[in-house]
């Protein structure tokens, strides 16, 4: 079932969570709600789910307005971060209460419901821990619990709010994984929150990045990494480099480098900030052009890569470089060097666009 | 190796001379406990008993004993289900639902504790009283609530206000309202929630407050006393009729009674401490 944001607006007290938000996402689809904290993606999927009404706006179900419909109306299924689990029932009824509480007249045979929780028991692998009681299960066992509960009412539209935050890093990539290949089976429209970068990029078909109430860009993973439309989303999405420059028809200038900046070629000499990611630099050990000096303070490897911590001699900040190990090795550097970097590639903002421009493409 | 033994051999004369501390600590305690709690409890039931069983079965089955202690008992028992609905209701209200106005109603909850029993009473005869607000009507339509039964149920009401919503309050504060939410998103109804996901996750925070409750409402002296008029056999608690007793001088029927009242706290304490070690 498809779900339309329309123009939501919700405040609490003077605090702008959502400033009228606009979203569709299509039947069968997982989209993931990224941004940091208090950036309003909880408060847009409670609104979604109807635990929080809007102050304006509407929620649209299938191209019906459901906006005000109650809550046990909507056929929603929703997993929470603390997973929510009753903690006075065993397993096995915690997944057959959606089932339990229907009116007499819609209510599963016991034998139904039994048949019904056991298979999706099997459905999360857990059908050998139905008698056991939620304090008895770990972190990871109890949100798939959660997700079997949400999916016994069967819903047209499944939520998950933050549900691998809880989780340490390894349950997280697994159970993420899990999730990715169970939606490909299930093809429930499912929306969910996260405030990881990778997890959204891993998991979801579409990522809408989310910011101070507003949606800053919405698009497939690959696309909102490599074509970030605002300088907020470049620096969520993973670490970023700062130069200064100055564009002219296309072309930018920074640190002696002449760089293309196609987006920019209606701009007639400005300056504009540089957004460079780690891996776009190049460090040279002599001086080319204006290019930046600045000292090695740190480096690690992992793996195949050399990661560089250096301190800018002009600005004092810090820049991160990443480069293949035999490339650091060729240049002969340790810690204490002076080097010299120079942008590769750069995706360019102009100084005078304020921040946070909302372009949902 | 050579560094643990050491430091053990080090250790051991220190335990060894600070060992009377926690010997005299206990022994202050248990004087104090002597003095004031183990000494007291006996010596009601001594006095109680000094006369031979059969006086204190007299003073117990003595028609007027017998008034009081049903009394007592209904007064509880209107008291205690008043306040267990009402201290769900408030619970509820306070700890899963954000409303203007709701740090006054927590500060009105607590009224009763902060309130000296003897003004809970005479707030009644004010607004009960023959010369109070609605005495004139009540006289008109022949109904009486000060001394009278109503009166007392009314001051045992009011003294054991805050007991159940205290209890619950903080708990279901700390368990939040995920539970909740999830149980509405699951299809559930208001009555289903209470019953099935609220209620279940505070019964022995419940039951606890239910056994304060009911111990201060069979014990209470000061609201009661004001609102009663000391009728005996009509509107005379248990606590009442003990100090009259004791005034007539009538001292082993006196600790008779209180010796009830006395059971009925340890018995209260004896199920608190089950509850505790349930919950």
């Amino acid at each position: 079932m498809s779900i339309e944001v329309r123009e939501v607006s919700k405040r609490f007290g003077t605090f702008a969570a959502l400033d009228r938000v606009s979203l569709d996402i299509e039947a069968g689809e997982l989209v993931a709600l990224l941004g940091p904290s208090g950036s309003g993606k909880t408060t847009l999927l409670r609104v979604i789910a109807g635990l929080e009404a809007p102050d304006s706006g509407r929620i649209l179900f299938h191209g019906e307005d459901s906006t005000d419909k109650r809550v046990q109306e909507r056929a929603v299924g929703f997993v929470f971060q603390h997973y929510a689990l009753f903690r006075h029932m065993t397993i096995f009824e915690n997944v057959a209460f959606g089932l339990r509480v229907r009116p007499r007249s819609q209510r599963p045979s016991n034998a139904a419901i039994k048949r019904k929780v056991m298979e999706l028991l099997e459905l999360v692998q857990l059908a050998w821990l139905a008698d056991r009681y939620p304090h008895q299960l770990s972190g990871g066992q109890r949100q798939r619990i959660a997700l079997a509960r949400a999916l016994a009412i069967e819903p047209k539209v499944l939520l998950l709010d933050e549900p691998f935050g809880a989780l340490d890093a390894k349950v997280r990539r697994e159970l993420r994984r899990w999730l990715r290949r169970l939606h490909d089976e299930i093809h429930l429209t499912s929306v969910f929150v996260t405030h990881d970068q990778e997890e959204a990029l891993e998991v979801a078909d579409r990522v809408v990045v989310v910011n101070k109430g507003r949606i800053e860009q919405v698009g497939a993973p690959g696309e909102v990494y490599d074509h970030p439309a605002t300088p907020f989303v470049y620096q969520f999405l993973g670490n970023v480099n700062l130069f200064q420059g100055r564009i002219s028809r296309g072309i930018a200038n920074v640190s002696g480098r002449r760089l293309a900046a196609p987006e920019h070629d209606d701009v007639d000499e400005a300056p504009a900030t540089a957004y460079v990611r780690p891996h776009e630099i190049d460090v040279g050990v002599y001086q080319t052009g204006e290019s930046v000096p600045a000292t090695v303070d740190h480096a690690v490897a992992l793996g195949s890569v050399v990661r560089l911590e250096l301190s800018r001699h002009d600005t004092g900040e810090v820049v991160e470089v990443e480069m293949p190990r035999d490339r650091y090795e060729g240049l002969r550097i340790e810690h204490g060097d002076v080097v010299y970097l120079a942008p590769r590639r750069a995706r360019f903002f102009l100084n005078s666009q304020p921040d946070h421009t909302a372009t949902a493409s | 190796m050579a560094a643990v033994l050491d430091t053990r051999l080090e250790a051991r004369p220190n335990a060894r001379r600070i060992a009377w501390v926690p010997l005299a600590l206990t022994a202050v305690a248990l004087a104090w406990l002597t003095l004031f709690l183990f000494v007291p409890l006996f010596a009601v039931f001594f006095e109680a008993l000094r006369k031979g069983w059969g006086t204190y079965v007299a003073a117990i089955a003595e028609p007027d004993a017998w008034a009081a202690i049903r009394l007592t008992l209904l007064a509880a028992a209107i008291a205690v289900p008043v306040n267990l609905v009402f201290g769900i209701a408030a619970a509820w209200a306070i700890a899963k639902f954000d409303f203007r106005g709701k740090s006054v109603l927590v500060t009105l909850i607590d009224l009763p504790f902060s309130v000296s029993p003897v003004v809970s009473g005479l707030i009644f005869v004010l607004v009960f009283g023959a010369q109070g607000w609605f005495g004139a009507w009540l006289t008109d339509h022949d109904a009486r609530v000060i001394f009278a039964v109503p009166g007392i149920v009314l001051a045992s009401v009011f003294v054991t206000f805050p007991f159940v919503a205290r209890e619950l309050i903080p708990l279901m504060q700390a368990q939040g309202r995920d539970e909740e939410e999830a149980a509405v998103l699951l299809g559930a109804n208001a009555w289903q929630l209470l019953w099935r996901v609220t209620l279940p996750n505070v019964k022995w925070g419940l039951l606890y407050g239910v056994i304060l409750s009911n111990a201060r409402a069979m014990g209470e002296f000061g609201a009661v006393s004001v609102v009663s008029g000391h009728i005996r056999g009509v509107t005379n608690t248990l606590p009442l009729h003990i100090e009259i007793l004791y005034n007539e001088y009538q001292f082993a029927a006196a600790f008779a009674c209180a010796s009830l009242l006395a059971l009925l706290a340890l018995v209260t304490l004896a199920l608190k401490t089950w509850v505790e070690s349930r919950s």
